[in-house]
Formats: structure tokens, sequence, C-alpha cells
């Protein structure tokens, strides 16, 4: 026996925002640029191509402050830098002495290109815990089609390397698509020997470039998606010397990688948190950038404690997530931890907050969605069979 | 001595899966529970004719390097499904007394 019996509740008790009836506000997404010194032809943000002569907005220091103070009364205990590009902030050792002075640790997601040595000390010392990377191909010629600029391989390369360097190993995030496929592992090879701690696989949205990819056939369907998932997780993952993930939903996950000792639990945690964007709007997260109905308030006009508390749109989600999620997420038996994997994904495609999530929509379509995971309406005929059934021989 | 032999709740279904884990779900609410092969290998003798100490012997008797605590985590996970409603128990008291279903 290598654990003790567990039985895990997808429901749990959440912590209240002080004075409030809303959960605790746990996490703030600051999107600190509009720009981004990549092209990406899968990003579901598509900021703006930033160059030396072209500028764009970048979240004010003096106003990050002040979100800072509004949301710690409601129980914020940590944030996650990203972007655009997080790095590319003109700001952003300011940033990191009012994370440090705020006593937050924080997180961050970046193409690495822009992370000098001295940045990378810095970053660690203000208090960051945890740092994605992203690389999409094992050579410069996979990752720069991916990523639209020339040199940006050996220079994220260089500033995996500096974050190592100061302390941190980052953990790597490849995109899939038809391009690199077949890069896989030799990606997780070249993330072993720059010292990374694990890799990620995502998943394209359709969301912005992420859907004129797709559109463009560029993408995998979700046959090679599910395929490719289970060889990372049950082949590549035996023989990697760092950890794996796979961002497949929840339903395609095995149970001992979502419960398990160090398992993933999967559960969405949408629930407390809210996206900033970087001219200061409060938004659902960064699809604030496309669609203006999930943008909530502006930082600085609008308290911070009446957008999370009063926002209609929120109040939502937080009465009818995961009950009145609809399509195949209203019959998943996983919907209790997972929320339908992307509020912001299923609204952006269908303008409704309980349409079902892209990915498994097309998996049920083509037959394979897993039966196990849903709540199927011969549920009451497996319920009667009698107990000796399911007894254990011996 | 009441001696508590707990029962699954009829309605639930369990779910197993090929890596031994199981989804617990209640078809009328949706709600789901994940268990892990121990707690699958327990839910399967929850049947009102086991009492914890039964389990914990028959764990014992399947499964290598049990530990010496394993009743207490049985008594917890149990007390832990009888808390959500996935098991009540029999109470029998002694020979000759009626039984009693409570959940
Ligand atoms: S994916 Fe990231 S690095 Fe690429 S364009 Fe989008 S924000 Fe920039
Ligand atoms: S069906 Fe919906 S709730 Fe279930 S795993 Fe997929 S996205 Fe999540």
């Amino acid at each position: 026996m290598t654990s003790g019996p567990r039985c895990h509740d997808a429901a749990r008790e959440e912590p209240r925002a002080a004075g409030s009836s809303a959960p605790a506000l746990r996490s703030l997404y600051f999107y600190l640029t509009q720009g981004c010194n990549l092209r990406c032809r899968h990003c579901w943000l598509a900021p703006q191509f930033q160059t030396a002569a072209k500028q764009y907005a970048a979240l004010p220091p003096d106003l990050f402050r002040r979100i800072l103070g509004e949301a710690k009364p409601l129980g914020l205990s940590g944030v996650k830098l990203t972007g655009g590009e997080p790095l590319l902030h003109p700001d952003i050792g300011a940033l990191l002495e009012i994370l440090q002075d705020e006593q937050l640790r924080f997180s961050m997601e970046t193409n690495g290109v822009l992370c000098t040595p001295e940045l990378a000390r810095d970053l660690v010392r203000s208090g960051m815990h945890h740092v994605s990377v992203s690389l999409d191909g094992a050579d410069a010629q996979t990752h720069e089609w991916v990523r639209g600029v020339e040199g940006c391989f050996e220079a994220a390369l260089r500033g995996v390397r500096n974050l190592v360097a100061a302390g941190i190993r980052p953990q790597i995030i490849m995109s899939l698509m038809r391009r690199n496929a077949g890069q896989v592992e030799p990606l997780v090879r070249l993330a072993e020997s720059l010292g990374a701690s694990s890799v990620k696989f995502n998943l394209v949205q359709p969301t912005a470039r992420g859907e004129k990819l797709r559109d463009s056939g560029e993408g995998l369907d979700v046959g090679e998606m599910i395929g490719l998932g289970r060889r990372i997780e049950n082949d590549l993952a035996r023989t990697a010397k760092i950890r794996l993930f796979y961002s497949h939903p929840v339903a395609f996950r095995p149970l001992g990688r979502i419960f398990g000792e160090n398992g993933d639990c999967g559960v969405c945690g949408i629930r407390g948190v809210l996206g900033v964007l970087a001219d200061g709007s409060y938004a659902l997260c960064g699809i604030g950038e496309h669609v203006p109905e999930l943008v909530f308030g502006q930082a600085g006009r609008d308290g911070l404690a009446e957008v999370w508390g009063g926002n209609p749109v929120l109040r939502q989600i937080r009465e009818g997530m995961p009950r009145r999620l609809e399509g195949v997420c209203g019959e998943c038996l996983m919907k209790g931890v997972c929320f339908g994997s992307c509020i912001a994904q299923n609204y952006y495609r269908s303008r409704s907050l309980w349409a079902p999530f892209w990915f498994c929509e097309e998996a049920e379509k083509a037959g394979l969605f897993p039966g196990s995971r849903k709540a199927a309406t011969d549920a009451r005929q497996e319920r009667n069979r009698p107990m000796t059934d399911c007894q254990c021989a011996g | 001595m009441d001696v508590k032999k707990p029962i699954a709740n009829p309605l639930i279904v369990l779910r197993e899966e090929f890596d031994d884990w199981a989804i617990l779900f209640d078809p009328d609410t949706g709600n789901a529970f994940g268990l892990n092969p121990t707690g699958v290998f327990i839910w399967k003798l929850l049947d009102g004719r086991h009492n914890p100490d039964d389990i914990v012997n028959r764990l014992r008797e399947e499964a290598d390097n049990v530990p010496e605590d394993a009743g207490e985590h049985a008594r917890r996970f149990i007390a832990s499904l009888e808390q959500q409603g996935l098991v009540g128990y029999e109470i029998e008291q002694g020979p000759g007394a009626g039984t009693g279903v409570r959940g």
C-alpha cells in the first residue's frame, strides 16, 4: 500500500474575502504590456509587435502599487506577471521593488528573450517562485517559425540559462501544432540539458491568432492531440528526468495524475483570480483585450472591492459554475474541478459563459471522450448492480 | 458494545479506471469524488458485513507494506464518506438485539 485511502471531493470550502460574500481574491494576473517583442502565430492575446521605434502602453507602477494595496484586504496571496511580455515593461525594476516591499510572491510567464543575468537575479531576489519560458521547437528554425522573430531561439536559451544561474529552474512551455509535434522528445531533452524543472505542453487555443492557425490547417486535430497526450504522459514521462505536464482537460487525465501524490489537481482557479490589463482595466483575464463585456472596471477609478464583490458577470459565474455548464461539460463528472476548462475561451467562441469547452466537444463528436467520466444515461442501471458485483477477489 | 458495519449508499455508482483509481458519483446530483486504489478496496467491502477492523485485516491480507496506523486511516476515510452521504452503517447490539441502519 503506497498511500492511505482518500476520497477527493471536487467542491471544497473556499475562503471568503474579508467582510464580503465573494470568495477570496487569491491572485491577480497582470498583463503588463500591450506590446510584445515577438509575434507568435498561435498567440491568443495577439499583442502589438513592439520595436524600439514603436512603443505601446504598459501598466504604470503607481497604479500597480495601488491595485496591490486594494487587493491585499480581499485575500491576495500571490501575483502572476505576464504580457505581452512582462520583461518588456519599461519600469520592470520598479514593479519588482513594489512586489518586494509588499512581500508578495509571484510567478511569471515570459518568452525569455530579454532575461539578462542581472534581471534574472533581480527576479529571484524579489520573490519570484515560479517562472515559465516558452520554447516551441528544439531548433532555431522551428521555434522562430512559430515566434516570428529571427534570433529569438538563442536569446530564449540564454534567458533560460540566466534564470538557472540565478537559482531558479524554469518550466519550459511548448505549444503544440503540426509543425513542431515531431519535436516533443528533442524538446524534453533540450529542457533537461538546460536545467529546466519541467516541461508543460499546451494546446493551441482557438482564440485570436490561435484561431487563424487552426483554420489554416497548422493546428492538430483532437485525435492527434489525445494520442500525443498519451504518448507524453504514459511513455515519455517514464524516461524523462524532469516532470512533464500535458494540458488537456481533466477528463483526459488519469485520476492518479489529478489526485495522487504530486498530482496536478486540475482545480480551476478562476473563482479566486482576476486579470489586470496593461491599461489598468480589470477583466476576467487577458480575454478582456478581445471581449469588452469581460472587462469589469478600471483600476484607479473603480474600487477593486466593489468590482470583485459586485460585478454581475463575476457573480453569475460564482453562482452558476459548474451547475449551469452545458453540452459535454454539463455531463462531465469532472466539472466540479475543471469548471469547463476555460470560461474565457468558451465565451469567446459562443458568447455564453456556460458553453462547453471546444476540445471536449470535438472529442465527444469524434467518439473520443472517455465514457467513465460522463454521467451516462445508463448510470441508474449501473448503480442498481448488487454490491457483490463490486467485490474484490479474495 | 456497538459494532459499526458501514454500508455503501446503493445509489452511488463506482466507476473503476485502468490505473485502479475510481470515480464515485451520484447520478442524481452529478457530484463526483476520486478514490485512490486503497479507497476502492475499502469501498468494495462497505457491504454491511465488515466493520473497519475486518476491512483493515482484509487489506493486510491483500496488500504489502500496510502501515501500522492503517486502521485509523480507514476509520477517517469511512467517516469522510459518511459525512458526504456516501455511506451509512448498520449497528449490531449484541446477540438477539435488533438491527438499526443509520446513514
Ligand atoms: S505568445 Fe507570448 S511572446 Fe508570443 S506574441 Fe503572444 S504574448 Fe508575445
Ligand atoms: S468536459 Fe468540460 S468540464 Fe469536463 S474535462 Fe472537458 S472541459 Fe472540463
